[in-house]
């Protein structure tokens, strides 16, 4: 069926959400983060696994949104998907940085352990840990028209047609780029740059 | 077969992130069952999800939501399209996203719920539904309150103070270029307008300020100029800014922005911003003797004009000022065109679209002409940023009576 209770495609309310929050009305603020925290931390456990580490980042999200409104560009998207991306770039950096610190620790036998390894971590869960960086990695540099739909068919729950709906694109655009962008991954996989990931494939 | 075929193959990806209208789900592992092909690539794709997933946590089943998570308002106080659900899968202490409010299909359910006894993809429905995502992980780590991460972030840029309704559009176009600061770095030189770079137009916006500044008991902060005390007010303005302008180049941007910025503080902070008597006061600026709260509004209105220079220069678009402020400067720009026009002017009934209605000019005499503008072009017409030939407008009657009120407007060399 045809989702038509989302054809309100880009509502002004952005708009006016941008408008506020430009001004520094702090109420603006607190609406985005009522409406969109949920999502970002989402997005972001998703990623690291780590409920306090997307605690960090939605922090980190929404104090860009604040400082930095205009990043945001209405015109160029909703404020959903642009939030989600951002949770999401945020969350590979994060990942990435402890796995440098991680491998950093280990060399130096120092006992840095701040982060907390979830689990016991047999061989086979690290191998997949790493997998999943790398997806996520790859997600991140995918091209934004692909991460969009990617992003709200997987991140938020949207249908593919809801999600074409959403960003004004016809469904079987919206079909082709979740293919194309889910085929990329998957192709990441079968040729993974770091041959120590091999055994686990 | 073929055409069955091409449709499934196409529909893979979404059934693997679980994007599949409900009634196109049974079609896939149907398919499944019967194409080697579409099997192996779906189980690639499924798996390709699955590590996506990040499966070190999914055996973790989703716990409840932590009592006591932060509170969320009204399921959707901003921008979510429509009845959509929730605007947040996930956002609430709801474990379901919005539960009955939309008949919207459920988010991510399964892809291929089990029935599809194809080679297996089908069977592993796995990915847990969007608005379980949120609440993953084994009980532990708190939610941060809402208070602690909005306060956070409310510390990169400051809000605007609480001031008198009359200081209200200041203080918003204050923070509205602040906003707009971090886009300038690097790019200072930009041209805007006359023959300001964007460093200029701020250092031009401290001086505009001081003049206000001074009257209410502040120092200037930069070094005074040394001018003839018969200049019109006019020629005395413009020899400030070009004062001002040339002493900042020789600094640093940041050192320009931290002036101005002091400045304006020091305005939203000084009793006249904040008691309605106080600011009653009349004094003169810029020519006009006005009300100290009449010039708080024409220090809004400029600041809101040079940041909406400076955003062009850019190439960002600055929003208008929120609809309160809008009007408070509509009507304090109709006071000034009238006392402009005069009381000899023919009559012309100005309305401003969605509000008020004014007559200016003769009194006593029939109305002329009618015109009517939207309140932002009004804006930007009084600003000296529309044209009075092009400006969007309505008019009605006596053409010339019109064109003497559009260009007066435009000639009040407001900013």
């Amino acid at each position: 069926m045809e989702s038509t209770e989302n054809a309100s495609v880009q509502p002004p309310a952005d708009t006016e959400l941008h408008r506020r929050l430009v001004y520094g009305d702090e109420s603006a603020l607190a609406e985005a983060y009522a409406a969109y925290g949920g999502l970002v931390r989402a997005v972001a456990v998703r990623v690291t696994r780590s409920p306090g580490a997307a605690e960090d980042v939605a922090q980190e999200v929404f104090a860009q949104l604040w400082s930095r409104p205009y990043a945001f560009d209405a015109r160029r998207g909703s404020l959903r998907t642009w939030l989600s991306l951002l949770a999401h770039r945020r969350a590979v950096d994060y990942v990435r940085s402890e796995e440098r610190h991680r491998k950093d620790a280990r060399a130096d036998d120092s006992a840095l352990h701040a982060i907390p390894e979830p689990g016991p971590g047999p061989d086979e869960t690290v191998v997949d840990r790493e997998r999943s960086l790398l997806l996520h990695t790859a997600l991140a540099e995918l091209p934004p028209h692909q991460r969009e739909v990617v992003h709200l068919a997987y991140f938020a729950g949207r249908t593919y047609r809801q999600a074409a709906v959403e960003l004004g694109i016809p469904e079987g655009t919206a079909k082709t780029r979740l293919r194309t962008a889910l085929r990329t991954l998957a192709e990441t996989l079968a040729d993974p740059p770091d041959p120590a990931l091999e055994r686990g494939a | 077969m073929t055409t069955e075929h091409d449709d499934v193959r196409n529909l893979l990806a979404a059934w693997a992130f679980g994007a599949l209208d409900p009634t196109e789900r049974h079609t896939v592992p149907q398919h499944l069952a019967e194409c080697e092909a579409c099997a192996t690539e779906a189980e690639r794709l499924h798996e390709t999800v699955r590590l996506l997933d990040n499966p070190a946590l999914a055996p973790t089943p989703a716990p409840e939501p932590p009592p006591g998570s932060a509170p969320v308002p009204a399921p959707d106080p901003a921008p979510g399209p429509g009845p959509e659900r929730g605007p947040a899968p996930g956002s609430g202490p709801a474990p379901e996203p919005a539960p009955g409010s939309a008949p919207a299909p459920e988010p991510a359910p399964e892809p291929a719920s089990g029935s599809g006894p194809a080679p297996d993809p089908g069977g592993a429905a796995r990915r847990p539904a969007a608005g379980v995502l949120a609440e993953p992980g084994p009980a532990g780590a708190a939610r941060r309150p809402a208070a602690d991460i909005l306060a956070a972030a409310r510390r990169t840029r400051p809000a605007s103070p609480r001031v008198a309704v009359h200081a209200v559009p200041y203080a918003a176009a204050v923070a509205g270029l602040r906003a707009l600061l971090p886009e300038m770095v690097g790019r200072w030189s930009t041209p805007v307008v006359h023959d300001w770079d964007v460093h200029a137009t701020v250092a031009h916006l401290l001086a505009a300020d001081e003049h206000l500044a001074r009257l209410v008991g502040l120092a200037p902060r930069v070094p005074p100029s040394r001018l003839p005390a018969d200049l019109s007010w006019t020629d005395a303005w413009e020899r400030r800014t070009a004062d001002v302008i040339a002493h900042e180049h020789g600094r640093a941007p940041e050192e320009t922005v931290a002036d101005w910025a002091a400045q304006a503080d020091g305005l939203l902070a000084v009793p006249e911003a904040h008691d309605p008597e106080r600011a009653a006061r009349a004094v003169e600026l810029m020519g006009l003797r006005l009300p100290v709260a009449d010039h708080y509004l024409g220090r809004a209105f400029e600041t809101w004009m040079h940041t909406d220079d400076i955003g062009r220069a850019l190439g960002l678009v600055v929003p208008p000022p929120p609809e309160r402020h809008l009007w408070q400067l509509v009507r304090l720009a109709v006071r000034v065109l009238g006392i402009a026009l005069g009381p000899t002017a023919p009559p012309v009934l100005l309305s401003v679209t969605g509000g008020e209605e004014w007559v200016l000019g003769a009194e006593g005499e029939p109305v002329r002409a009618e015109l009517a503008l939207d309140a932002y072009d009004f804006c930007l017409l009084v600003g000296g940023r529309h044209d009075p030939g092009t400006v969007p407008a309505n008019a009605t009657g006596d053409a010339a009576a019109v064109r003497n009120v559009l260009e007066r407007a435009a000639s009040l060399a407001w900013l």
